[in-house]
């Protein structure tokens, strides 16, 4: 086994994997993790180089796209500790292109597509369990704290779908927001966060929401698991429907 | 009336019906508009019965002249009744977007007054919220039985889908039960939306700006178990649509009884695990190649209760098994109970790299627990193919808990027009 050590960003994990796979190294018989920097550790430290990441991020577009879509996943579920599947991922997929992800009998590919799957369904279930709220100045917030970093991607499709009103989206968890102004999409990180006040209209449109969400289950039919399964409780804080419960 | 008890109303009414797709159907926004509707489908919300919220799903009315035998709002039942103007639907449904709660409206009703003049009631929401609100996202409008040609061609026009209730599975029970609707009333517009949503397919291969007509398709409703018909006939009648109308979807919904009526049966409770499993059967139908007579026969014509349609197959059929995972084409794959669409295509993509093993197959997400009776992976059994029937019931039975639990899709009775 060759050992490789790096300091732990994204960009270092990206370069360090352009090392590797530039040395001639089997990845097969190869692990990278993140230096900890305790005495006798073992391993080559790579440095990060971040035009060299970027040109690697090139090249597998290139070759083969969705690999690249998974790879963006997989990064917005800021993981660590995998970074040796991740290598191995990226070499079969310069070698098989975009084959690579039909490949689940090998466990590192299964596992980089498994956390990738479970980013791309968040994301998917926050275009749903997303809710905006109208401002007093006429502008829309909606307020999330999702466990995988999908603001981005999650703002560009409202910039599509709510394309005519100005909003904002914040992750409480990160601290970071997104602002469509009606033409142009911004990202930023906010240091405080003070919730604005609420329009005069917004109380009472919530209350027919809510009035809808009681009335549209049948009684006989009350499966609170199964509602639970589908929409975890870790989203309800801020889902209009399941206010006042 | 105030609008919050229209909404409890009206929205209450609505609940019984099966259909909530917003699937099928790409829209782009325009610039000034608001909404666009998604390939996939979007669910918002998911109701305290478990299931998925993606449209505001109302009545327009339930204020009907009918009185079908199975239906809460029919004519002879005390219920309160309440309508709602085109405007407020309107509203309701901009406000619910533009907040995210949905990806737009179903929209259906009850006869208040002619056929015509509700469906003309249903057609003015949906082409305002076209024509003077812009919006872009989904509509599904209900075909009032005995519309006009105009009034369906002008809901195929406004909205994504649109769909006629079929109601009851033959002629005699319609007559019994829903005496008022006639069987042409139903299949006419059929006819009508699957004729103009071809011409509109082809119209638009040769021009984009050619007008859309229903591009999600249309789907229908049936009841279950509140007349007599077999599984066989069901199957065969759903056959029918998918083939000659043009259908994209059937939903079952088993019956539950609302009114005291002797023309109804007497259920203990409503046939949830036979609809579940004609659910099951349509898919066969529509993504497996299995036909009616495949799943069923007239000596056999209702469904397994124990065991899903694929697997009552395959246990008819012995001779078709084992299969060899790493040789057998997509279409013999999709027989094997335990293998479904998206396993057997990551089967035919994971082969390319290696031959897939027993262990491999869980990590595809094959159900091992059905499909190890059935297959060999490179030659080599799970454990020992039992090829007599009766045994491999037995322990299917056995080994399976989850097919003896309660149906997971959940079932609903449909009510209405
Ligand atoms: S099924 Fe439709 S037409 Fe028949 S009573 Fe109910 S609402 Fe009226």
């Amino acid at each position: 086994m060759n050992k490789y050590l790096y300091d732990g960003t994204p960009e270092g994990l990206v370069s360090a994997i352009g090392a590797i796979l530039e040395s001639g190294d089997d990845p097969e018989k190869t692990v990278l993790g993140i230096r900890q920097d305790t005495l006798f550790e073992e391993g080559l430290f790579l440095r990060t180089d971040s035009a060299f990441a970027e040109a690697l991020f090139g090249r597998l577009r290139q070759r083969a796209p969705d690999a690249v879509q998974t790879l963006w996943y997989f990064t917005m579920a800021e993981t660590s500790e995998l970074e040796t599947s991740l290598l191995r991922y990226i070499a079969l997929a310069f070698e098989h292109g975009d084959r690579v992800n039909g490949y689940l009998t090998h466990p590192d590919v299964k596992a980089v597509v498994a956390i990738a799957r479970k980013a791309g369904r968040e994301l998917h279930r926050m275009k749903g369990l997303l809710r905006f709220e109208q401002l007093r100045d006429g502008s829309w917030l909606a307020r999330m704290e999702p466990d995988h970093n999908v603001i981005q991607p999650l703002a560009r499709h409202f910039s599509r779908r709510l394309r005519a009103q100005e909003w904002f989206i914040y992750d409480a968890r990160r601290h970071s927001a997104a602002h469509w102004n009606g033409h142009a999409l911004s990202f930023g990180n906010l240091e405080q966060f003070s919730r604005p006040k609420l329009s005069p209209e917004e109380r009472v449109v919530q209350q027919h929401w809510q009035t809808f969400f009681k009335t549209i289950a049948i009684p006989e039919r009350k499966n609170p698991r199964l509602q639970q399964s589908n929409m975890p409780a870790k989203y309800w804080k801020y889902l209009t429907e399941k206010q006042g419960e | 009336m105030e609008l919050q008890e229209k909404i409890t109303i009206l929205s209450g009414a609505a609940r019984y019906d099966a259909s909530c797709a917003s699937s099928g159907s790409s829209r782009e926004g325009s610039a000034c508009g608001v909404g666009n509707t998604s390939q996939g489908g979007i669910c918002h919300s998911w109701s305290d019965d478990g299931r998925c919220i993606s449209l505001l799903k109302i009545l327009l009315s339930n204020d009907c002249r009918y009185d079908c035998a199975y239906c809460v709002n029919r004519s002879s039942n005390p219920v309160p009744r309440a309508s709602f103007t085109a405007r407020e639907v309107v509203d309701l449904t901009m406000e619910f977007y533009r907040r995210n709660y949905i990806e737009g409206l179903f929209l259906s009703s009850a006869v208040n007054v002619s056929p015509d003049h509700t469906m003309e009631e249903m057609v003015r929401v949906a082409e305002i919220l076209r024509n003077e609100e812009r919006f872009g996202g989904y509509i599904h409008l209900k075909i009032i039985p005995g519309s006009s040609d105009e009034l369906v061609r002008r809901a195929g026009l406004a909205a994504d889908r649109i769909s006629v209730n079929i109601e009851l599975p033959s002629h005699e029970s319609l007559q019994r039960l829903a005496p008022q609707k006639k069987k042409e009333a139903i299949l006419a517009p059929m006819k009508l939306i699957g004729t103009e949503a071809g011409v509109s397919l082809v119209e638009r291969r040769k021009s984009r700006k050619a007008p859309r007509f229903a591009p999600a398709g249309q789907s229908t409703q049936m009841i279950i178990g509140a007349s007599p018909e077999t599984d066989l006939q069901i199957l065969q009648l759903s056959q029918g649509l998918y083939r000659k109308m043009n259908l994209k979807r059937v939903y079952y919904s088993a019956f539950v009884p609302v009114n005291e009526d002797n023309r109804l049966p007497v259920l203990s409770a409503p046939p949830l695990l036979r609809e579940h499993r004609l659910y099951q059967a349509d898919w066969l139908l529509r993504f497996y190649g299995f036909s009616p007579e495949e799943i069923l026969s007239d000596d056999a014509p209702n469904l397994d209760e124990s065991f899903d349609p694929k697997t009552a197959w395959a246990l008819r059929h012995p001779e078709f098994f084992p299969v060899e995972i790493n040789r057998a084409d997509y279409a013999t794959l999709l027989r094997v109970p335990g293998i479904g669409v998206v396993s057997a295509k990551r089967i035919i993509a994971a082969r390319r790299f290696a031959p897939v093993t027993h262990e491999g197959m869980k990590k595809i997400g094959v159900v091992m627990k059905r499909a190890k009776y059935f297959i060999t992976c490179s030659g080599r059994p799970f454990d020992k193919i039992d090829q007599q029937p009766a045994r491999l019931r037995q322990r299917l039975l056995l080994g399976d808990g989850s097919e003896q639990k309660q149906p997971r899709q959940l079932v609903l009775p449909g009510l209405f027009a």
